[in-house]
């Protein structure tokens, strides 16, 4: 353990630096609600930890011009659900994220440990995805930006490219008559990892659904982005109709595995259930916002 | 590399640190600082008894890299009672009997002053909130919620603290005598203390559930490794290789001998410094594996033999017949039958195994966590070849046990390390390792029969169980011996055909577990009397008080019971509730089927009884209590694992002597300065101990009034050190000494079944009220109403406390507990209850006293356990028309049994 390295420097620039130069020996530290886990379990051994939590870029949360967020990578939940505003905006992306672990872990873990991490079971990623929300992301080459759901590439892994910072998400601005939320089913009443989890976010015009998008986790190797689901209830008033094929789209998208968890019979039909409700209750945040 | 200086603020004080920034504030807290307060019980951010705050917010110890924890205001259990807040909460804790075994404790209050910092007045769902990082297996969470909602009350001094009058201790609610260490943190468990300069061992267990292995060379490891001291193996066994509860069956190896039986299994133990263990890869290891075929439960009848000593794989079996159960049900006008399925279920005291061993001259000391310190004593004395006079065990503060720490773990291996190297020893199993090595719950595969006459009178009962007990025999006997006696429950049923047998397979010793298999066979026998209640045209709560035992009764062993049979009062008391819970339920389904509603609500009940003791056999225990110069010393080797037989022994002494309870000082424990109280187990302490205490309290007052020369109903009383008989002086030069023992009767079953295998029993009977989502399959408890036999209630906030403690661990069992072997060796897959799924507990405490038992006592710790899981099961049936046959009732079972 003690021929470990620990970086803790002050700006991102540095940190991508000292990322790179360890060339994949290095691990990012946030939380480290994950990583401690890992390194204990001897499933993780690295060389160099650099720890970003004094990095100002990514430890604040901005409003954007246009009226968006920009969230920094390494903001804990407990951080999030200060902020006097973010919560009204996006009940739904706070909700998820606030869905993580204990008290004890969200005063610690971070939106951007949970996407990097990239366990298919991730809460704040359906969320993220159904927000739109977009990464920015700094390594050697340079600062790019890609959306949320192009970052896990599967269980454990991600499409970021060696020597790679996740920086901040950024949500965009909220047309009125909008609304999200996230519901996820586990067994226990908490502390405990998504069956399955789902992100919707609408806006609603008169009752008449005009932009949908749907998350789901837990249901296949990475989280995902419905679009099917999203389809059917854009233009809809949400009826019985749209709702069923939206959660058949959903229940479609499903790609799970069999555990202790629960089976794909029933991931299956859990991720159409809580399309339904999760719906439900954006449509009745946007029927008020 | 050096490591950097950092400073920090810890309760108050700064404190400079050499350490990697990597390494964990829990280590540093309890390594380097010597805060052990602050406890581990996973290492992994899911039990949260690291729980400390930083900057005031609650965070997990363990998961805090310390350079993060770098000149922020770190604060602990230690530093609690110096603001009024966290003594007043302390106090809270102390009243309310939130603090048990106490390994959660620290955890609690860290995360509870947190909320109470904010708000001093938090309404349930703020605790439950606050608090739902913290595991606690104890005490399913109702006292701590009571103490964190109350604890306002005592910043301005508070309830005074009961201290009942000379003769006035039994049935008080006294305070635990042991609780001042819990809810300071300074309690001494496994994993606190050692001797100075203790190396560490750390054993080497099997990846695989069966494998021949082979050792290559060594010394390579041992050379790159100039901190690795020794290994030890079969060959280094001093003494008999081998451990197991009974006498005649030492089957399990402490290093196996060439084959390993279950993943877990111990091949091989390093000792060393800690460091170097810790480098030390798996992979490292000159270990060469033949994984073979693993004997499972579906084969192990007619299979392969797990151990050549049994070659059917079957261990015991136990039967108890009485008349002709097959015409009895032929005969009967209804009848219903089951069949189930339960899985491993896993201890999970928060506390794992944990303690030292040192060599004193000839003899050796082994400090550790245990429920069974004689039991350990004879297992290190057989494994060292050393007589028993040689060793000393001196039992650690427990962190929970419920039958798990009562096989060795970690004892006999750290005693022949300590032995050989003649230095002290120590280890601290990780959780992982605890789970994967530790004995289990039995998997229980049940069909059961049953019938009834028109009138709903039972008539016959047919209960065949296979039990599977794993790789090594543990406690397995004793499990399918004390299945048949109670698997009909507490119910008259003329003719009884009952079979259970343990069963090897390569899978984790089961051993004992709350209950000893009569948990499993209670789901399958209430489900029985649900389905014949409906058959009859019966009310669910008065087929079973048509049924029910009553003083006066004979049992199918063909014991009459003659006194305590309270199981009609329970019922009794239950019957208002039952009634109005059933209302609310049928109301709520109506407003549901009227709005289009997917939750179904429903209620349960469920009754059991419970044998105390062991089962047809002598299981005397000693208490000893002295008075002299060194003043008034109650000596009880009974182990108290949190239930509280520490407190409660001194109640029922204190008063069977004539003085206060605050008037003894308590050695405890250790079998050098004890006499045997046998194990804490099957219930027996209050009723077994209690009566030894009562005894020997007794004769020490004996031995006071002949030496005082006064009469039976003379006032003692003891001031400054003197004792007072009757307001005068009596001269206290030599010791006067009190001893007690009890042996409850019994008689040991006959080939049928037959005797008088307990001296008396504990009746329960249970509701519970919950809903069901029927597109999810998930269960939300509303409330459990426990109403229970236990003759006397000693202490009642402690009957309490067990009841509550039993009832989480009842849900555990009914709705998400499944340990699978290679899957769930954490608590973030295994899950146990937290605070938000524990409902409201009202527990309706019945007294018919059993005049065997002191002051009319009798056991209340497993009785707790049995009747949840049925009852919540027959809720689920109320609510939905669905039979669970496969437990736990997880959500997906759930819809699946919907769907038939
Ligand atoms: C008790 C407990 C309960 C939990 N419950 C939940 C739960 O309910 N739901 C859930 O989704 N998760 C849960 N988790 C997992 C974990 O808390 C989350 O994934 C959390 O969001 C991780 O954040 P972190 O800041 O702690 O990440 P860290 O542990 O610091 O990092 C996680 C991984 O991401 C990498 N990483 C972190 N930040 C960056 C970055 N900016 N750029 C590139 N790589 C980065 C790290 O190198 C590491 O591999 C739980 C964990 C624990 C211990
Ligand atoms: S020891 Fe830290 S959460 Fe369990
Ligand atoms: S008192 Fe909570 S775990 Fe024992």
């Amino acid at each position: 353990m003690t021929d470990i390295r620990y970086l803790a420097p002050g700006t991102l620039d540095e940190a991508v630096n000292a990322f790179a130069a360890a060339a994949g020996a290095a691990r990012i530290l946030a939380g480290g609600t994950d990583l401690l886990v890992q390194m204990r379990a001897g499933v993780v051994r690295p060389g160099v930890i650099v720890d970003i939590k004094k990095i100002a870029e990514m430890t604040t949360i901005e409003e954007t011009p246009e009226g968006g967020f920009r969230i920094g990578a390494a903001v804990s939940g407990a951080r999030l659900a200060e902020h006097p505003r973010f919560g009204k905006a996006w009940p739904g992306v706070l909700e998820a994220v606030n869905l993580i672990g204990s008290k004890q872990v969200q005063g610690r873990a971070s939106p951007g440990g949970n996407l990097c991490n990239a366990s298919p079971a991730g809460d704040s990623v359906p969320a993220m995805i159904a927000a739109g929300a977009v990464v920015t992301v700094q390594g050697p080459h340079g600062r790019r930006q890609m959306p949320v759901e192009a970052v896990p590439a599967g269980p454990g892994r991600t499409n970021l490219t060696p020597g790679e910072i996740l920086v901040s998400f950024t949500l965009p601005p909220r047309p009125a008559g909008s609304g999200d939320a996230y519901l996820r089913m586990i067994p226990r009443t908490e502390m405990d990892i998504a069956v399955v989890g789902c992100g919707v976010s609408l806006t609603l015009e008169g009752g008449k659904v005009t932009a949908a998008r749907v998350g789901l986790g837990a249901v296949a190797p990475t989280p995902l982005l419905v679009g099917p689901a999203a389809e059917a209830l854009i233009g809809s008033r949400l009826e019985e109709e749209a709702l069923a094929a939206a959660a058949a789209a959903c229940s479609a998208a499903c790609r799970p595995i069999d555990d202790k968890r629960g089976t794909i019979a029933y991931r299956t039909k859990v991720a159409g259930v809580l399309l339904r409700r999760t719906a439900a209750i954006a449509a009745e945040r946007a029927g008020r916002a | 590399m050096t490591s950097p200086a950092l400073l920090l603020l810890v309760n108050g004080e700064t404190r400079r640190v050499l350490a990697p920034g990597q390494t964990r504030l829990s280590t540093i807290l309890r390594d380097e600082l010597g805060l052990t307060g602050t406890k581990i019980g996973c290492d992994a951010g899911d039990c949260g008894a690291c729980t400390v705050r930083i900057d005031g917010a609650q965070a997990c110890a363990c998961l805090v890299p310390v350079a993060q924890a770098a000149g922020h205001a770190v604060a602990t259990v230690e530093g609690l009672a110096a603001s009024p807040m966290g003594d007043a909460l302390q106090r809270a804790f102390l009243h309310h009997g939130a603090a048990q075994c106490g390994i959660c404790t620290p955890g609690m209050l860290m995360a509870a002053s947190e909320l109470l910092a904010g708000e001093a007045r938090p309404d349930e769902a703020a605790v439950a909130a606050a608090l739902g990082g913290v595991l606690c297996r104890c005490t399913g969470y109702r006292k701590i919620v009571e103490a964190v909602r109350d604890a306002h009350r005592f910043l301005a001094g508070g309830p005074a603290p009961v201290a009942p009058a000379a003769g006035c201790a039994v049935g008080e609610r006294l305070a635990r005598a042991d609780g001042l260490a819990k809810v300071g943190g300074t309690d001494r468990f496994g994993a606190d203390a050692a001797p100075d300069g203790a190396l560490w061992l750390r054993a080497v267990r099997s990846p695989h559930p069966r494998a021949r292995f082979a050792f290559g060379d060594w010394a390579p490891l041992l050379a790159r490794h100039p901190g690795l001291v020794r290994v030890l193996t079969a060959a280094d066994v001093p003494g008999r290789n081998g451990f197991g509860i009974y006498p005649d069956i030492k089957d399990q190896p402490v290093f196996a001998p060439g084959e390993v039986r279950y993943r877990g299994d111990c091949l091989c133990a390093l000792v060393g410094d800690r460091a170097a263990l810790e480098a030390i890869r798996t992979e490292e290891l000159p270990i060469a594996w033949t994984p073979l075929a693993p004997v499972t439960l579906d084969d192990a009848l007619g299979g392969e033999p797990v151990q050549a000593r049994w070659p059917d794989n079957v261990l015991t079996t136990g039967r108890v017949v009485s008349g002709d159960a097959e015409a009895a049900l032929r005969a009967s006008r209804h009848s219903a039958a089951i069949e189930i399925e339960t899985g491993f279920v896993e201890h999970a005291y928060i506390e794992p195994e944990a303690g030292w061993a040192q060599r004193v001259g000839d003899r050796i000391e082994v400090f550790a966590c245990t429920q069974a310190p004689y039991m350990d004593l004879e297992e290190v004395a057989g494994v060292l070849g050393l007589p028993q006079a040689a060793v000393r065990i001196i039992p650690s503060a427990c962190g929970g046990g419920f039958g798990g720490k009562l096989d060795v773990s970690i004892q006999p291996m750290l005693a022949i390390a300590a032995w050989l190297l003649r230095r002290p020893v120590r280890a601290v199993l990780p959780r992982g390792e605890s789970m994967a090595s530790s004995t289990k719950r039995h998997p229980a595969r049940i069909a059961a029969r049953a019938g009834c006459d028109a009138a709903g009178r039972l008539t016959g009962f047919a209960f065949e169980g296979r039990y599977e007990t794993g790789a090594y025999a543990s406690w397995g006997p004793t499990v399918a011996g004390r299945v048949p006696v109670h698997a009909m429950g507490p119910y008259r049923v003329p003719a009884v055909a009952a079979r259970a047998r343990a069963i090897f397979t390569n899978n984790p010793p089961a051993g004992a577990f709350r209950g000893f298999g009569v948990p499993q066979a209670a789901i399958a026998q209430e489900a029985l009397w649900d389905r014949l209640a409906d058959a009859a045209g019966l009310d669910r709560l008065e087929f079973r008080a048509l049924n029910a035992l009553r003083a006066g009764d004979v049992t199918a062993t063909g014991q009459r019971l003659a006194h305590s049979v309270g199981l009609m009062a329970c019922l009794d008391a239950l019957r208002p509730r039952w009634r109005a819970l059933r209302a609310t339920a049928a109301a709520a389904n109506a407003l549901a089927d009227a709005g289009g509603g997917r939750q179904r609500h429903g209620v349960g009940i469920g009754c059991m009884w419970y044998g105390i003791g062991n089962t047809g056999m002598s299981n005397p225990s000693t208490m000893r209590i002295t008075l002299g110069p060194e003043g008034l010393v109650f000596h009880n080797g009974a182990v108290d694992i949190g239930q509280g037989s520490t407190t409660a022994l001194l109640q029922i002494a204190a008063d069977a002597l004539g003085l206060p309870t605050d008037a003894f000082r308590l050695v405890l424990g250790d079998t050098d300065l004890t006499e045997d109280a046998g194990k804490t187990s099957a219930s027996r302490q209050t009723f077994v101990s209690g009566r030894a205490a009562a005894e020997a309290g007794r004769a020490l007052r004996e031995a006071i009034l002949l030496r005082a020369n006064a009469g039976p109903e003379a006032r003692l009383a003891l001031r400054d050190g003197a004792l007072l008989v009757d307001g005068r002086p009596v001269g206290l030069e030599s010791t006067l000494e009190g001893i007690g023992r009890f042996d409850p009767p019994t008689r040991p079953l006959d080939a049928d079944g037959q005797g008088i295998p307990y001296a008396t029993y504990g009746f329960a009977a249970q509701l519970a009220a919950l809903s069901v989502d029927l597109d999810l399959g998930t269960v939300h408890l509303q409330r459990i109403v426990a109403a229970h036999d236990v003759g006397r209630a000693i202490n009642p906030t402690l009957v309490e406390g067990q009841i509550h403690g039993g009832i989480a661990q009842g849900i555990g069992l009914a709705l998400m507990e499944e340990y699978l072997p290679g899957h769930t060796e954490n608590l973030h897959d295994y899950l146990i209850p937290t605070i938000g799924d524990v409902p409201e507990i009202e527990c309706l405490l019945i007294e018919a006293p059993e005049p065997l038992g002191p002051y009319g006592a009798k056991g209340i710790g497993e009785p707790a356990l049995v009747a949840t899981a049925p009852a919540i099961l027959s809720a689920i049936r109320d609510a939905t028309g669905a039979t669970l046959t496969r437990i736990p009732a997880l959500p997906h079972r759930i819809l699946e049994a919907l769907r038939r």
